[in-house]
């Protein structure tokens, strides 16, 4: 039982942090809204950093520097699908899509896109023209389904389920480390936030479902690379279920502490949000993700102590 | 990186449970009932346990334990506590009375109290909280006054779980009034038979035995029952509420009820027919438990010993989910879960974890004290 992340991994990702907070960090993504050509710019930083040569599909010691890598990219808002390149297939990037209605986050940025149903039914995608500029989302591109593809497999689903919602812990951390920093040294009545225990008690229930879903994060990688293959598909399904709740209890703290300046694109916050929900939407929501778990639970693939 | 337990993990378990299947019958709901048969199933059950070395797996040798390490101990937490624990209160003597000696007590003590509790042979209880200091247990008033040689202690103690049953009780007194509240508390190893101590049942909700006041008139108590040094015992209580809050495995019988109910429902073909709400709120029940489940092995599996702000994570997760789980298995149950007794659905298991899960988050430090740990951990002191 050894739950600590490898060195290996944890000197990658401080070696990326480094990397993509010098091409800007937070504020890089949100000037990338604007102007668009700039991904090219992360693009070519995540290239540095050795993306293009980590096999996410090889040992658990490389697809935790992959996951690493989705943490630093949530936390800095990186504009890039990196997910989605990491899962790549022959040149192809690989979004998970609802087929009734695709969408592909920065899905303007490459000519070729594989588009897979959480069931691994996948299609050649045909991306759309962008759409009017949203707040939500402001990569999100619409897409069509093209011709059939080959069938992505139930191993390549869970790796982009679970690198997603690396990506997600990664961007809750940073926007709660902004609140703690912003609780203590905010002052109202006489002292600042953080000795007012409502507020206390606010960050420590923020705490403790971020330290939960880390947990979470590290045995589902492993579970990648030490279960059998249903239970492998089903404990994506619950990190990504799991992330997706913790996103939405966090984030509402975040903006309740923080107050009228976390709704501000000055702040972190404000960009991590909005950047956040493609990966909490899509490929679908997490009413519909627990619903595919429960076949998991009467079968025993979502393994407990008594299953 | 590695999450599994070791390679002896799952023979243990197995272990555990042909032992528990050959001597806890399927109906057995702890030792709290209002039959005395329970208890005295609990006691020969731990003295089985102690027979094949396996009721203090993790004590070091030579305190009567079976050397095993922290994980084998949390494999015997999980599996007793998933079947009511049928150690019954010997749980606390073996999680952290024990310890507590090992690592305060005197060579005399040691030598005078381990060893029962290794062959389970005795019953602890903790006389910690009292009508004025339930959270704020430093501020607690049950004085010990110098008499002699000794002290006589004089004062009352509340929600003493066990202490009808308990032989021994480790007894939380003020020494020193007047002394900062990190050195007014001295600890003494009590017998419960003792002049001077009467117990009163306080009938509950949660059932028979879980809550009673301890009224202590006239008490008289010596040096040798000292537990760590006079005005050191909040540093023992730290130390052991640490240990109590992983101690309890809450997950494992959360899930065994849920594995349990759902296989019920399943024979019925009343699970399929269970809305889709219902069904979402059981993935996520069942989720979060795992969750608990790693946040304990990470509070217990420092090798540094167990870190307050982890404990207290991993507590708060813990006890709001089986405060959940207690409200899905209900709802998923229906108006059978209402019913008690042998005859009920699950034996009456869901009606006994409905009513102790609204404890969770009040017993071993309450749930606002384990968010102030943790607060304390991110924000630092909030003075």
């Amino acid at each position: 039982m050894k739950p600590a992340l490898p060195e290996d991994a944890v000197a990658y990702g401080e070696s990326a942090r480094g990397r993509l907070e010098r091409l800007g960090g937070v504020e890089f993504g949100l000037r990338a809204e604007a102007d668009r050509e700039l991904r090219k710019d992360a693009g070519a930083a995540l290239a540095d950093l050795g993306m293009l040569e980590l096999d996410v599909r090889d040992d658990l010691d490389q697809f935790l520097a992959a996951a690493a890598l989705c943490r630093v990219a949530g936390a800095l808002c990186v504009p890039w699908p990196v997910v989605e390149d990491l899962v790549r297939t022959d040149g192809q990037w690989l979004a998970l899509i609802d087929p009734a209605g695709p969408r592909v986050d920065h899905g303007d940025l490459h000519g070729e896109w594989v588009g897979a149903a959480l069931d691994g039914a996948a299609y050649r995608l045909v991306i759309g023209a962008l759409p009017h500029p949203a707040k939500l989302g402001p990569f999100l591109v619409p897409a069509t389904l093209g011709e059939p593809a080959e069938q992505v497999s139930a191993d390549d689903v869970a790796r982009h389920l679970v690198l997603g919602a690396w990506r997600i812990l990664g961007g809750l951390e940073a926007a709660l480390g902004q609140v703690v920093e912003h609780v203590k040294a905010r002052k109202q009545f006489g002292q600042a936030l953080a000795q007012f225990q409502v507020v206390r008690f606010g960050i420590a229930d923020a705490s403790v479902a971020l330290r939960g879903l880390d947990e979470l994060a590290r045995f589902t990688a492993w579970r990648l690379h030490a279960a059998e293959p249903a239970q492998r598909s089903a404990d994506a399904v619950a990190l990504r279920l799991h992330a997706v709740d913790a996103a939405r209890a966090v984030l509402r703290t975040c903006h309740q502490m923080l107050g009228a300046i976390g709704f501000c694109d000055e702040h972190d916050v404000s960009v991590i949000d909005r950047h956040l929900q493609p990966l909490l939407r899509e490929p679908c929501s997490g009413e519909s993700l627990a619903l595919r778990l429960v076949p998991a639970v009467r079968s025993g693939a979502f393994e407990t102590l008594f299953s | 990186m590695d999450y599994d337990l070791g390679a002896d993990a799952d023979a243990l378990r197995q272990r555990l449970r042909d032992l528990i299947h050959a001597h806890v019958p399927a109906d057995f709901l702890g030792a709290c009932t209002d039959d005395p048969a329970d208890l005295e199933l609990c006691n020969a059950f731990c003295r089985t346990l102690a027979e094949q070395g396996l009721l203090c797996l993790a004590w070091p040798e030579e305190y009567g334990g079976g050397g095993g390490d922290v994980w084998h101990q949390t494999i015997v937490r999980e599996e007793m506590w998933a079947h009511h624990e049928p150690r019954g209160p010997q749980y606390m003597g073996v999680n952290w009375v024990g310890p507590a000696l090992m690592r305060h007590g005197t060579d005399a003590q040691r030598a005078k109290h381990l060893p029962p509790i290794a062959a389970g042979e005795v019953i602890w209880c903790q006389g910690f909280s009292e009508p004025e200091a339930g959270s704020d247990l430093a501020s607690l008033r049950t004085r010990a006054v110098a008499d002699g040689d000794g002290w006589v202690v004089t004062g009352q103690k509340v929600w003493t779980s066990y202490a009808l049953m308990a032989q021994w009780c480790v007894l939380a007194t003020c020494t020193d009034p007047d002394a900062p509240s990190d050195r007014r508390i001295t600890l003494f190893l009590v017998r419960m038979d003792s002049p001077g101590i009467e117990v009163r049942p306080i009938p509950s909700m949660l059932g028979p035995h879980h809550l009673n006041e301890v009224f202590i008139d006239g008490l008289r108590v010596s040096r040798e029952d000292v537990l760590g040094e006079v005005g050191a015992g909040w540093t023992v209580m730290r130390d052991a509420l640490a240990y109590e809050r992983v101690g309890i495995a809450r997950y494992a019988r959360c899930e065994s009820l849920m594995q349990r109910l759902l296989e019920v429902l399943d024979d019925d073909g009343r699970w399929e027919a269970l809305a889709p709400a219902l069904h979402a709120r059981w993935v996520r029940a069942l989720v979060d438990l795992r969750v608990a489940r790693l946040l304990a092995y990470r509070a217990v599996g420092d090798s540094s010993g167990v870190d307050p702000a982890a404990a207290a994570v991993a507590r708060i997760v813990t006890t709001t989910c089986d405060q959940n789980v207690a409200e899905v298995l209900v709802d998923a149950a229906g108006p059978d879960a209402l019913d008690a007794g042998a005859d009920a659905l699950l034996h009456g298991a869901i009606d006994d974890h409905w009513r102790y899960a609204q404890a969770a988050t009040v017993a071993s430090g309450t749930i606002e004290v384990q968010r102030m740990l943790v607060s304390r951990s991110v924000l630092g002191s909030s003075r």
